[in-house]
């Protein structure tokens, strides 16, 4: 349809006819057709502003639809979560704030009636076990080599002294969204996994918090996750990286090292113990993997360490200690996590207690994540956290009298209530009339009918003191009553927390699809115009009405990628389909370029030795594109599936680090005299050499210096550590220094005349001598030129600098496929419509994302790079760091269109017109290079939208889908930051030699 | 047709009997295409001649890999350049002698050198045609080696050999058609139509390729494989009706 209109547009008898199909803006710009040029530049540039911030704000509208992450309640539970809601003491909340710890805990006690039931708290995360490897499945005990793996603990549970439950965890089972669910009761939205990277403190109501303000000691040894979501709260700590997934003893021998310690001393009242291995032997191996015995037997020894010093505590010191062993999340056979399949939902919650907890338990009791948070609050009387959707689990209070057992059940009920009321904040309770025994309410009134109905029954077996003892039936009642209130007000809370605002989504995805289809209409109507076409061979007329093979192709990649993109294992592996088809184009370039390279078909007879240089140079260029693109395929295995396979960095890696370090020097240098030679080619005589040799050399030899002393120390003395931090902060100043001066500089400085640029990349203009009449021409383009290669230049040291040592090769291959694109498209060839050869640039800058080791999952990010040259932790700059490492190849794609503009074949412009009219030059030049890569982009954005949300439901949604979708947004923030660079350095450039020509 | 539709059921109760019933129904719909377009070009043959050789090089391939199944029990999933090698030595052969005896200039060129300059275009087009894999990422190492070159040997047969056999070195019809696709009578429409159809076969038979479906047929080069046969089978019916509707046309015109 689009190619049929697109068809329909081109011929002018029919303009107007498609007008009404056109939306909005559009159909004023082609009613407005005049003679030469509908779409003056402002009023493209308008426009396109107006489409991209449309599409912002739909981005933003749908992402907050999407990815909630706002809690319900602000503030902290206190004193008033011992009251029942609405008559809440505001008088006494404001005194409890400055209240001292200790009088606090009292003062908790004594309001709340029921004491402690253990004084101390150990908190045992081991990340990643599965709920079946120690309580079984359905019912069903775990696997004999399970159960031998960990004979302690078994026993344990077979005594009676523990009680274990399947606690389900909800999506995403990623670790430090789960941390915070178990610790505030809360699910989280997906966008923590976003910022599980980047972990800032946790800020919401939790158990921490409240154990904090308790006067609790508190000490963490384990994954340095928790140090990041609690600063400052723990006495003693010792935190290990989760990210050297490879290394599975270590990190638990640093956890275990102070645990000998730590149990004897009496001082801590809550030690957190977080082992990382047994994830890691996941990921390496999955769940038969052969070190997970080992490891378990390991986890076991360390439990039964902790319970025999538990034991010890309890006979002499009468204090009660309670293991808490808890695992975050599950794993599924191969050992990955993240989704929301049983395997890896199936998370752990064990109870040990030194003492016994009254009888010996069943092993298949479900429970969900989120109630340990209210379980242990109750525990140890503390407030239960504000937005907690759990519900006590009831087997572990088995010590408690009957009241204080009802008395914990109401608790957990006001808190619960408390957070209905939130949702709905119009109703009050009292107002239903509530008659045992109908069950037609619904939402707020069944709620309130199942809270009153269990108070009243309370209130009354209250009132009748005497006779509650001998009769069981009444107290049972009353448990069924708050247990049925407790659990249909978790299930609604824990689906309102998933639920997803529809009018939000709806709305976010119309104003995409709006300022897509505005940015595709620009397009057309764009290219209606035709800046670049018709304008010489008249012979070729006919060739240029008709659709080429590579056209076609470069829409079919568009539509081909769409509807790869609903598949989830296509997601997974999207770096073979960017590879098959960007080469694939360029296959079809290659034919094309042999099409018409027969000296039967030339025109001019004298130029047909030139034409046959040309089309030899053509070859080349794309031989040297196709097999630089294959060797970037080769470099990362990449993907999901096929990860495990060898590639080019694998083998590398096994060779050791001399070949990887002489690679890495290799392309250094090739990168540098590469840019030397093309940026002093055309400038050789004049007055920029020493600008240029320095601006080039100096940062150049820092980066290999850096690059050569600093980069792959692993033990790093302090002193080096700095001088390597000053040497890198030093080259970004000075590349920025750099770019910044030659980016203002240059358009003041230009020679406006003739010079070399033009010739060393179009053969063809010789033929058209009037163009050299304009020398603002000529110095417009020399100066993008001079900019454009200094940009990537900086980019590129960027990258080598930034990147892992083993991607620096890849680097100079990118580099390699921009410019051999470019020495292609460079000399006008009138057979290849200029936005092909934009958005081929697009799809190899897309391809080289992947050939960079990028994938769609979050696991590939580079955090290490994120720190180089970051003397104090930063958030923000540790992720532009991050943001740039990902982003280097469409972000040098992009960079590399103002070399593309700079030597692309525009005597056209001077050709039609005496006076060069610079807002005409600015649209030709700007036009197509922004708006290709603006409208793709907003093709992927608005179907990959729609596609996130018929997935919604599937299974992969969290751990494939939603990861991909931040990826979509990122390259969206990408295409933003550089379409809209190089239209403001074209735009200045422009700007200062309009104004030097009227001086 | 009745002994073929017994034999086929036959096919199928042979391979259905290790339950890979994916791979089993590739295969029959396979041969079911392999037999039924043999029989289609022989119930044209009454009507014209030139087809002769297209039912030959048809009968070509499905000799080829009734020969591999039945003499030699192999197939393409469990020994993929056993297979492939079969059928490139049975296809080509058939293939030279075939389209030696269509060569341009007859009284120029002797039928033994236009066989020869076919023996020549066999390795050249299979380096072009490996090239051309490997770019668009056919894997490379030496356990993949024997794999890719008899799959481009076999490609080679499809697509390079008949042109040289029949133009030898002229760039000119070489470049009429592969560069710019315009075949002008019958032999360019023999040539053209399989060249391309075998390439643009192959490259839709790599779609599979990266998908976690774990089939053994996904592997290289199977899949490619299949889609370039498919592809020449098509590019082959295709020629043929060309080559039928336009012998209709001019005897229309002529009447």
């Amino acid at each position: 349809m689009r190619l049929h209109l697109f068809q329909i547009l081109r011929r002018k008898s029919v303009r107007y006819s498609i007008s009404n199909l056109c939306i909005g803006a559009c159909i004023m710009n082609i009613k407005t057709v005049g003679n030469y040029s509908s779409l003056t530049c402002t009023k493209l540039t308008l426009f396109t502003i107006l489409a991209v911030l449309i599409q912002i704000t739909g981005l933003s509208l749908f992402i907050t639809g999407f990815f909630p992450v706002k809690p319900t309640l602000s503030g902290i539970s206190g004193l008033e979560s011992f009251y029942p809601p609405g008559s809440d003491p505001t008088d006494l909340s404001q005194n409890v704030s400055t209240l001292p710890p200790d009088k606090l805990k009292s003062l908790y006690q004594e309001v709340s009636g029921v004491p402690p039931v253990f004084d101390r708290l150990v908190l045992m995360v081991i990340d990643g076990l599965p709920a079946e490897f120690v309580l079984g499945r359905d019912g069903m005990p775990p696997s004999k080599e399970f159960v031998e793996a960990m004979p302690y603990t078994q026993s344990l549970l077979a005594k009676g002294l523990a009680t274990g439950y399947h606690a389900k965890a909800a999506p995403p089972t990623v670790t430090m969204p789960r941390l915070k669910a178990m610790l505030s009761g809360a699910v989280g939205g997906f966008l923590d996994v976003a910022f599980n990277f980047n972990t800032q403190a946790f800020l919401d109501d939790n158990l921490i918090g409240q154990f904090f303000r308790f006067g609790w000691k508190m000490v963490m040894l384990g994954d340095e996750t928790w140090l990041k979501l609690f600063p400052r709260m723990f006495t003693r700590y010792d935190g290990v990286s989760s990210f050297f997934v490879k290394d599975t003893i270590q990190v638990d021998y640093n956890v275990s090292r102070h645990l000998a310690d730590e149990l004897k001393s009496t001082d801590w009242d809550l030690l957190i113990l977080h082992y990382l291995g047994l994830d890691h032997v996941g990921h390496i191996g999955g769940r038969n993997c052969i070190l997970m015995t080992p490891k378990l037997i390991e986890m076991d020894e360390v439990i039964k360490m902790i319970h025999s010093s538990a034991i010890q505590t309890q006979e002499a010191e009468q204090r009660g200690t309670l293991l808490l062993v808890v695992s975050d999340h599950g794993m599924t056979e191969s050992g990955n996590h993240g989704g929301s399949s049983y395997e890896e939902t199936d998370s752990l919650a064990l109870f040990i207690s030194p003492g016994t907890f009254g009888y010996t338990s069943e092993t298949n009791i479900k429970a969900f994540q989120v109630d340990i948070a209210a379980t242990l609050a109750l525990l140890f009387g503390v407030p239960i956290p504000k937005n907690n959707i759990g519900t006590l689990m009831a087997d572990v209070f088995t010590s408690l009298t009957d009241e204080q057992q009802l008395r914990i059940l109401e608790l957990n009920s006001w808190q619960l209530l408390r957070l209905l009321q939130a949702q709905f904040p119009e109703v009050e309770c009292g107002r239903f009339s509530c008659e045992s025994g109908s069950g037609g309410h619904d939402g707020a009134e069944m709620f309130c009918c199942l809270y009153l109905d269990a108070a009243a029954l309370f209130e009354s077996w209250k009132s009748k003191n005497s006779s509650r003892s001998v009769d069981g039936d009444d107290y049972r009642n009353i448990v069924l009553a708050y247990r049925n209130f407790l659990n249909s007000a978790s299930k609604w809370l824990s689906g309102r927390a998933t639920d997803k605002p529809i009018g939000l989504l709806a709305s976010g995805i119309a104003a995409m699809l709006l300022s897509c289809s505005m940015l595709v209409c620009l397009l057309f109507v764009y290219g209606r115009d035709a800046p670049f076409e018709g304008r010489q061979h008249l012979s070729h007329i006919d060739n240029m009405q008709k659709w080429h093979l590579d056209e076609i192709f470069s829409l079919a990649v568009i539509f081909i990628l769409i509807s790869s993109m609903g598949s989830s294992s296509m997601v997974e592996e999207e770096q073979y389909i960017w590879h098959f088809m960007t080469m694939s184009l360029y296959l079809l370039f290659f034919r094309k370029t042999l099409q018409f390279s027969t000296p039967g078909r030339l025109l001019h007879a004298q130029n047909v030795n030139r034409k046959q240089k040309r089309s030899c140079s053509r070859i080349y260029s794309i031989v040297a594109v196709l097999i630089s693109g294959r060797i970037l395929k080769g470099w990362h295995q990449g993907g999901v599936n096929w990860a495990h396979l060898p590639d080019i960095s694998k083998l590398l890696e096994q060779a050791g680090s001399a070949p990887i370090k002489s690679l890495q020097l290799i392309s250094v240098l090739l990168v540098i005299s590469i840019s030397l030679t093309a940026i002093l080619w055309p400038f050789w005589k004049s007055r920029f050499v020493m600008l240029f040799t320095v601006s080039f050399l100096f940062p150049g030899w820092l980066v290999l210096l850096y690059i050569l002393n600093y980069q792959d120390s692993i033990v790093t003395s302090a002193s080096s550590d700095a001088i390597a931090t000053t040497l890198a902060q030093s080259i970004y100043a000075l590349l920025s220094i750099f770019t910044v001066v030659i980016l203002f500089a240059i358009p003041w400085f230009m020679p406006l005349k003739n010079s070399k640029t033009f010739r060393l990349f179009c053969l063809s203009s010789d033929i058209y001598p009037q163009t050299q009449r304009e020398p603002l021409f000529w110095g417009f383009r020399d100066s993008i030129y001079a900019i454009g290669w200094c940009c990537v230049f900086s980019w590129c040291l960027l990258q080598l600098l930034l990147q892992q040592p083993i991607n620096s090769m890849p680097v100079l291959l990118l580099l390699v496929q921009f410019l051999a694109s470019i020495w292609y498209f460079s000399d006008g060839d009138p057979h290849t419509r200029q936005w092909v050869e934009v958005a081929a640039l697009y799809y190899v800058g897309m391809a080289g994302h992947f050939g960079l080791g990028n994938t769609n999952t979050l696991a590939t990010i580079d955090v290490a790079g994120a720190y180089i040259g970051v003397s104090s932790h930063s958030t923000f700059i540790s992720g532009i760091l991050m943001f740039i490492i990902t982003y280097a190849s469409p972000m040098l794609a992009l960079l590399s269109m103002l070399i593309y503009v700079s030597v692309k074949d525009m005597s056209a412009i001077v050709d039609t017109q005496d006076d060069v009219n610079f807002g005409h030059l600015l649209k030709t030049c700007v036009g197509y290079p922004c708006l290709v890569p603006l409208g793709l982009n907003s093709i992927f954005l608005v179907a990959y939208t729609i596609i996130l949300l018929l997935m919604r439901n599937h299974l992969f949604v969290w751990s494939v889908f939603s990861p991909k979708y931040l990826y979509v947004c990122a390259t969206t923030t990408c295409i933003y930051i550089g379409t809209s660079f190089v239209a403001l350095a074209m735009t200045y450039t422009c700007m200062v030699l309009v104004t030097r020509r009227s001086e | 047709m009745r002994s073929l539709g017994l034999r086929l059921q036959d096919e199928i109760s042979h391979t259905l009997h290790d339950n890979q019933i994916w791979e089993a129904s590739t295969l029959v719909h396979f041969k079911l295409f392999l037999y039924i377009v043999p029989l289609i070009f022989i119930w044209f043959y009454q009507q014209t001649k030139t087809v002769s050789k297209s039912i030959q090089t048809q009968t070509g391939l499905v000799s080829a890999f009734w020969a591999a199944q039945n003499f030699y029990s192999l197939n393409l999933l469990s020994n993929p350049a056993e297979t492939l090698y079969l059928i490139w030595i049975v296809e080509a052969s058939v293939v030279i002698l075939l389209y030696s005896l269509f060569r341009h200039n007859p009284d120029k060129c002797s039928y033994f050198k236009a066989v020869g300059r076919a023996l020549l275009g066999l390795p050249a087009g299979a380096i072009v045609n490996a090239l051309g894999a490997i770019v668009l990422g056919a894997p490379v190492g030496l356990q993949h080696l024997r794999k890719t070159l008899h799959w481009s040997l076999l490609m080679s047969v499809l697509t390079f050999v008949p042109a040289a056999s029949i133009f030898g070195s002229s760039w000119t019809d070489w470049h009429r058609i592969f560069a710019q696709t315009k075949p002008i009578g019958a032999i360019d429409y023999m040539i053209c139509l399989p060249a391309h159809g075998a390439a643009i076969g192959a490259w839709f038979g790599a779609w599979p390729m990266p998908l976690d479906w774990e089939r053994p047929w996904q592997e290289w080069p199977i899949c490619v494989t299949y889609g370039a046969i498919f592809g020449y089978l098509a590019g082959m019916m295709t020629s043929f009706g060309f080559i039928v509707f336009k012998n209709w046309r001019r005897h229309v015109k002529r009447d």
